[in-house]
């Protein structure tokens, strides 16, 4: 970054130096942004009016006497588990602690924030500080309650508010607040005499780890319903079993963020980030295990059956292959290969009619075997070559084998609902998936699109179009009603599996459009040169055409990950307990907090909201690292 | 087989198995075989499933009373499922086309805002697109719900104006304005105004192009049309004669035998076909003669003829119905013509009726007269105009930015007025951009107004739920969807690329 400012601002032939911005003094500020001619001038009165009176629609709102906030802070932990059992509930911090020191890690290796002057730091503070005055003084005074907590009107309906002043002194502690920024704020302009930078990853680990040490001493309240009973202490600090993980999910961050900025100097580099991009890979499946499976594998299975069973698969495909990959194959190599696939499709066919059984991870297992077969002629020749092939077999192999063990065993977690995972968990662990499963799909769609094969391009023209003219929730219905009917008599499938499939392959039909976009930015020469140098088709698309296409697309990809989480919500309509559901329909069917709704559905919005701008910013920041529209 | 052959001979062609045309296409035909194969297996199960569960899959409930009730809509007592769905057909549309309208205006502002030179607008246009794009539109729907459903209740007079304007937890009343029995009519002497008036402006521009004075030409259009309205206010019930042409025409194709569209389509088939084949083969034809057709032409011709055939003899043997059905409907709907004309319709074409409150139970509510919009409506309508509005406005700002700074200096040196810059140089070049997203966000709002299913707004997916709640056809009420939908979104896709075509930089 700096090299490119330093040659952006060399001084041109004539050795004049670009003209820097000016320093505004405030009124000048004023003058050139806010009041330039009349017709802006107006429009800046009636837009601060606006403002104003927006904020303070949405402070009244906010800290309005009829809202329910009890609603919401008993019911959170409803709103990220629904009704995993408390006994099980370390599970949850596990897999969420495994996250934690994942980011850590991925941010100490990764993340490179910059520096932040001192001064602006304290803008901020200070800034802070004034917004926060202008809320206290544009929220309406307090409705005056009588003894029995209800608000008093008049004998014409209307209701009795104190006076301001009165309400100015209710709000001192918000006052007190106020002037406690400022002095942060002012003590830290004055302190920086030597204009010092510091670095924006270190300011945010203090924040975070203030923000948390807090909940031992802030008196923010005790609010839980377990057991049927209802807690509502407003005077205390939290409960023990919020602040306690959250303090160690802190700590765990903050280790992991150290040991990556270890790593980053260190010789594992390359190491490591090759193994936390591994961990990211197989957290999903493991996490998902963590949470509902049973922890405790059966090992005589394990050792009896999957063990032997991967081992077998991993040694005799290897030989397979390395038989494949000889220099003197010629064709018997492809005959064998066409073999091994009509195999595979055999094996599922037969799964189908249930002519025998089989182990589905023997069945995944053959359609691997296959694919890697028919990929063997591009390996054929030198050692070197066919040994790359063996390894990403067996690493293949050891991935798929490990993670169908896993997902593989019985569920010890009993939950009191129908649905074994709700709230936030659940739109998570869909939104996860559904992008997981849909990419690779998109990509083959987007391929067969863009084919020169006029009956894939049929074929994935007109599943594409059919889904994008259609809109989600009639997938999503027609997959959790049909799915049952389409299956043969013997296979069930989970309603959150069904719903799963329908909304992967509605996904995947956008995900192709964005790719396609890619591929259709890849000029034709990266296609002639490829030819030249003699490559396979399908090397050429996977080494050449798609890492561009790819890149090209970024932004549209995340883009289409932040659509596929917002649009997780329609899972409430169709009967699934994801935490709009339950802030829609769960909460306000509770008799302490009858039609309680806005509340949770506003938190619910905040919560939608802070991951979406998150995504979004970060994609920002992808797009100009991968310099896209520079290079 | 060619494997066996040995080695030494030297093959003009590779072997079969190793032919790069036929494995190509043998792959093609294996893919469409096993993907079509699969549908038919899973409809095959399907079918199977619901025999045995006892729900034949028919469209009969299309003619049975539902008895269901509708929350809002042309006809909230449908008398079949058919008029049920047709009821959240509208319902559907209505909200689309308002939505998209709104939409547009407020997104066309808050963009402009985003571009202001006036830092607190362009503050407050920032704000109102990242808090609105970032929430789910479901989530902002529920809780413009929510809110709507906590206001006041209704009262005799529950206000804001009395008479015009009503608002209460049950919704808002608007004066409803809507066609009256002369509307048709009146049509037609539109249909007629709308000619003279554009032969006018064409006149008045080759007269702006021959003296170079200003002429007006689409002011004084609307003038000329704006007078054939009013005249038409009152005379049109001369055109009530047309409605016997309606009644013949719906005679004549009653008339028309079955076999002989039965026949007609089938030749269209293979006529199509056949057509497609020759134009192939002409445009494989050089001065020289005839091309060297590749094995790929030999493939597409024999596609063609034989999709043809079989296309014919799909809608001879194995739909019959189809041609009955066509003269039917067109006869019906010619018919259903006929008696909007004619037949004493001499009142106002155009009426207006103020909204009231009526109770006729315990409690009182909005009466008919009035345009009641629901709560449901309320929400689903905001919720769709708010978030489309946040993506319509990044369209916008990204529209404009992308007009090179050069075109409105160099307007400006021609000495145009900053407004007359916009309206000739900048926003025709913007629009060329924005029109193929804004299309895209149109299709999106379109789709979207199905989450009204969330708030009890009767649009044709809440009904077609109700439906197949109470009959069980999930089947058949989901194809009407998809049908439905897919029609709306290719409608919108040919508006706008009919748009994008005029609108495209001609080039050589």
């Amino acid at each position: 970054m700096e090299n490119r400012d330093a040659i952006l601002t060399i001084p041109d032939e004539n050795g004049s130096l670009p003209p820097k911005a000016p320093n505004l003094s405030i009124g000048q500020w004023f003058r050139k942004n806010l009041f330039s001619t009349w017709v802006n001038g107006i429009l800046t009165v009636l837009g601060t009016a606006a403002a104003l009176l927006m904020l303070r629609g949405v402070l009244n709102f906010v800290f309005s006497e009829n809202r329910q906030w009890d609603a919401v802070r008993t019911n959170a932990r409803a709103l990220m588990t629904l009704t995993y059992p408390e006994s099980q509930y370390v599970r949850v911090w596990v897999a969420f602690g495994s996250v934690v020191v994942l980011a850590g890690l991925s941010a100490g290796i990764w993340a490179d924030w910059g520096r932040l002057p001192a001064r602006r730091l304290a803008g901020w503070f200070m800034g802070a500080a004034g917004f926060l005055a202008v809320c206290i003084l544009v929220r309406e005074p307090s409705v005056l309650m009588d003894l029995e907590g209800k608000t008093i009107r008049l004998p014409d309906g209307s209701l009795v508010r104190e006076s301001f002043a009165s309400a100015m002194t209710d709000r001192a502690n918000w006052w007190a607040v106020v002037a406690l920024l400022l002095i942060v704020g002012g003590v830290i302009w004055r302190s920086d005499s030597d204009k010092k930078q510091l670095k924006i990853t270190q300011v945010t680990y203090l924040g975070i780890g203030l923000g948390v040490l807090s909940l031992w001493v802030a008196p923010y309240g005790h609010y839980a319903f377990t057991d049927g009973t209802y807690i509502a202490d407003p005077n205390s600090t939290v409960a023990f079993s919020t602040k306690m993980p959250w303090t160690v999910m802190w700590i765990m961050l903050a280790i992991g963020f150290f040991a990556g900025r270890w790593l980053r100097t260190s010789s594992y580099l390359v190491l490591a980030k090759a193994g936390s991009n591994l961990l990211w890979l197989i957290s999903p499946v493991t996490l998902y295990f963590v949470i509902l499976r049973d922890p405790a594998l059966d090992y005589s299975h394990v050792f009896s059956t999957d063990l032997p069973m991967g081992l077998a698969f991993g040694i005799l495909g290897a030989c397979f292959l390395w038989f494949l990959t000889r220099s003197d194959i010629g064709e018997i190599g492809r005959i064998l290969a066409t073999a091994m696939l009509g195999i595979a499709i055999f094996n599922w066919v037969a799964a189908f009619f249930g002519w025998y059984p089989m182990l589905q991870k023997a069945r995944i297992s053959f359609l691997l075997l296959a694919v890697a077969a028919l990929l063997a002629p591009n390996f054929v020749g030198e050692a070197a070559k066919r040994r790359q092939l063996l390894l990403g077999w067996l690493g293949t192999m050891a991935l798929v084998h490990y993670l169908a063990t896993m997902i593989n065993t019985p569920s010890t977690v009993e939950l009191q609902s129908t649905e074994f995972l709700g709230g936030l968990g659940l739109t998570l662990f869909v939104a996860v998936f559904v992008v997981l499963l849909s990419f690779p799909l998109g990509v083959l769609l987007a391929l067969g699109r863009t084919s020169k094969f006029p009956i894939f391009r049929i074929l994935s023209t007109s599943y594409i179009e059919v889904i994008r003219g259609v809109p989600l929730i009639s997938v999503l219905i027609f997959f959790s009603v049909m799915v049952p009917l389409f299956l043969p008599d013997g296979m069930e499938l989970a309603e959150l599996g069904a719903v799963l499939t329908g909304y992967t392959l509605f996904s995947a039909a956008y995900l192709a459009e964005n790719v396609r976009g890619g591929l259709q930015s890849v000029t034709k020469g990266q296609y002639e040169a490829a030819d030249a140098i003699g490559l396979t088709s399908a090397q050429r698309t996977g080494f050449i055409v798609l890492p561009q296409a790819l890149r090209v697309s970024i932004p549209q990809l995340v883009g289409q990950v932040i659509a596929t989480f917002k649009e997780t919500s329609l899972l409430a309509i169709i009967g699934l307990f994801d935490f709009l559901r339950v802030a829609n329909s769960v909460i306000p069917a509770q008799s302490e907090f009858m039609g309680v709704k806005r509340e949770g559905i506003l938190l619910v919005a905040v919560i939608y909201f802070f991951f979406n701008f998150v995504i979004s910013k970060y994609s920002q920041r992808l797009e100009r690292r991968v310099g896209l529209g520079e290079r | 087989m060619a494997t066996n052959s040995p080695p030494s001979i030297d093959h003009s062609r590779p072997p079969l198995y190793r032919d790069v045309t036929v494995v190509k296409w043998v792959v093609q035909i294996a893919a469409l075989a096993l993907t079509l194969g699969a549908l038919w297996f899973l409809a095959d199960q399907a079918g199977d499933n619901l025999r045995a569960s006892n729900v034949p899959t028919d469209y009969d409930f299309l003619s049975v009373n539902p008895g269901i009730d509708l929350s809002s809509g042309i006809d909230t007592d449908p008398d079949t499922g058919g008029r049920a769905l047709w009821v959240g057909m509208v319902n559907t549309l209505r909200m689309a086309v308002a939505g998209i309208f709104v939409a547009t205006i407020l997104g066309v502002i808050v963009g402009l805002a985003r571009l202001s030179n006036n830092w607190l607008l362009q503050k407050i246009g920032t704000v109102f697109v990242e808090t609105l794009r970032n929430v789910p539109l479901l989530v902002q729907i529920l809780f413009y719900g929510a809110v709507f459903a906590s206001l006041d209740r209704v009262t005799k007079d529950v206000g804001p104006i009395n008479g015009w304007l009503h608002l209460s937890n049950k919704g808002l009343s608007l004066p409803r304005v809507h066609i009256a029995d002369g509307f048709y009519q009146w049509l037609i002497v539109m249909c007629i105004g709308i000619f003279i008036a554009n032969e006018f402006r064409k006149r008045r521009i080759r007269q702006q192009d021959a003296t170079g004075e200003e002429s007006y030409p689409l002011l004084s259009a609307f003038a000329v049309l704006t007078f054939v309205a009013a005249v038409g206010w009152f005379i049109h019930p001369i055109f009530g004669f047309v409605g016997e042409i309606f009644g013949a025409l719906s005679s004549f194709v009653s008339g028309i035998p079955q076999t002989v569209l039965q026949i007609a389509i089938g030749v269209l088939c293979v006529g199509s076909s056949a057509l497609w084949i020759r134009s192939f083969l002409n445009s494989r034809r050089t001065p020289a003669g005839l091309a060297r057709l590749t094995d790929d032409d030999y493939f597409r011709m024999i596609f063609a003829a034989v999709g043809g055939i079989l296309g014919a003899i799909f809608f001879l043997i194995l739909w019959p119905g189809l041609s009955s059905w066509m003269i039917n409907s067109l006869s019906d709907l010619f018919n259903v013509l006929s008696n909007k004309f004619g037949d004493g319709r001499t009142g106002r074409p155009i009426d207006v009726d103020l909204p009231n409150i009526v109770q006729t139970g315990k409690f009182p509510n909005y009466g008919p007269s009035g345009l009641n919009f629901s709560i449901g409506f309320a929400a689903v309508f905001f919720g769709v105009v708010f978030y489309t509005a946040a993506f319509i406005a990044e369209i916008v700002r990204g529209g404009i930015l992308a007009v090179p700074k050069g075109q409105s200096e160099a307007a400006a040196a021609l000495g145009l007025k900053r407004a007359t810059a916009l309206r000739r140089v900048i926003i025709p070049q913007a629009a060329r951009v924005m029109l193929p997203p804004l299309g895209n966000q149109y299709l999106n709002l379109t789709k979207n107004t199905s989450l009204a299913i969330a708030v009890g707004y009767s649009d044709i997916v809440q009904v077609g739920q109700t439906v197949y709640n109470q009959t069980g056809k999930t089947l058949p009420v989901v194809s009407i969807w998809m049908l439905f939908y897919l029609s709306c979104s290719l409608s919108i896709s040919v508006i706008v690329n009919f748009f994008n075509v005029r609108m495209r930089i001609v080039e050589r």
